[in-house]
């Protein structure tokens, strides 16, 4: 039995419509979800029959909980990928109006800058309250996460794209399987 | 009879810990890390690594009789990453590949209460 704790407006999501996300999860993972109207989420894991998904099914619903969809967070059951936390107000502390700059910031023109990070390295990104959200693979991440950590400690966006560019030798060498 | 043991491993983004001890803690049985399967220092955190150094850990397991392991996972916590990095899945499902039955998994991750200043100064890390 754990819990986590989702924020009250992601409570819906993570049920779905008339409990369909709810169901999908327990049925995947093998595991009973309390779910409290206060964003309370009990995980009973007694039935898991893979010993990895005890760590899964905690992202999962992290994810979920800052700000990714369904769909996105379920990437998460595959092996080799992992959800990634950063916080905005450890650069730039938790003034409001400075939230809302850095976050835009990553976000970007109708959701340019989000969407190229996406495309380029191959990750999901959730920008939620003061954190940022990163799915992706052993490869991806480290790639994604100086990304946004570039955007959030201030470099100029051309500057991320470029180092974007320079890195897709790296991920096409991954894709292809030529790993260590 | 299972004998039970504990892995304890540390994923940070730059190298991988596991220690095996026995079922109190007190007594290490083994250990490997990132460094002792990977030539290139850049590599001492991936998941290869941690895969590679999961087996070295089963293998002297299962010499001393143990069969089954209780899994706590960390990463440097504190005031630095909270999350662990990429190894930690990788040796976990190593473990298992490796014929140990797995027990409980717990993030024994340390959490401050609120503590010190993140290192870097606050003009941040300047490259």
């Amino acid at each position: 039995m754990k819990g986590v704790r989702v924020p009250k407006d992601r409570v819906g999501v993570l049920i779905g419509k008339e409990g369909e996300t709810k169901a999908y999860i327990e049925e995947r993972a093998k595991v009973r979800l309390q779910i409290d109207g206060e964003g309370e989420v009990m995980i009973d894991d007694r039935n898991i029959e893979d010993p990895l998904m005890q760590i899964k099914i905690m992202d999962i619903i992290r994810a979920i909980g800052r700000g990714f969809s369904p769909e996105h967070a379920f990437r998460l059951f595959d092996d080799d990928e992992y959800f990634e936390l950063m916080d905005i107000d450890e650069y730039v502390g938790k003034k409001p109006d400075q939230l809302a700059r850095v976050r835009a910031r990553v976000i970007g023109t109708n959701g340019k800058t989000r969407r190229l990070i996406e495309n380029l390295s191959g990750v999901f990104i959730s920008v939620y309250g003061d954190t940022v959200g990163i799915i992706g693979n052993s490869v991806q991440m480290p790639i994604a996460r100086s990304a946004v950590d570039m955007l959030l400690r201030g470099s100029e966006h051309a500057t991320v794209y470029k180092f974007l560019e320079r890195q897709r030798s790296t991920l096409r060498i991954a894709e292809m399987g030529f790993e260590p | 009879m299972s004998k039970w043991g504990i892995a304890n491993i540390y994923a940070s983004y730059n190298n991988i810990i596991i220690t095996l001890t026995d079922i109190t803690g007190a007594e290490t049985i083994t250990k490997a890390t990132g460094g002792m399967v990977v030539k290139q220092a850049k590599d001492e955190s991936s998941p290869y690594a941690a895969m590679r150094a999961a087996e070295k850990v089963s293998d002297v397991a299962r010499e001393k009789g143990i069969d089954s392991i209780h899994i706590k996972v960390r990463a440097p916590g504190g005031n630095k990453s909270a999350s662990p990095g990429p190894g930690a899945q990788a040796a976990i499902r190593g473990l298992a590949r490796a014929g140990m039955k797995i027990g409980r998994i717990e993030d024994v991750t340390p959490v401050p209460h609120d503590g010190t200043k993140k290192k870097g100064g606050r003009r941040g890390r300047r490259v």
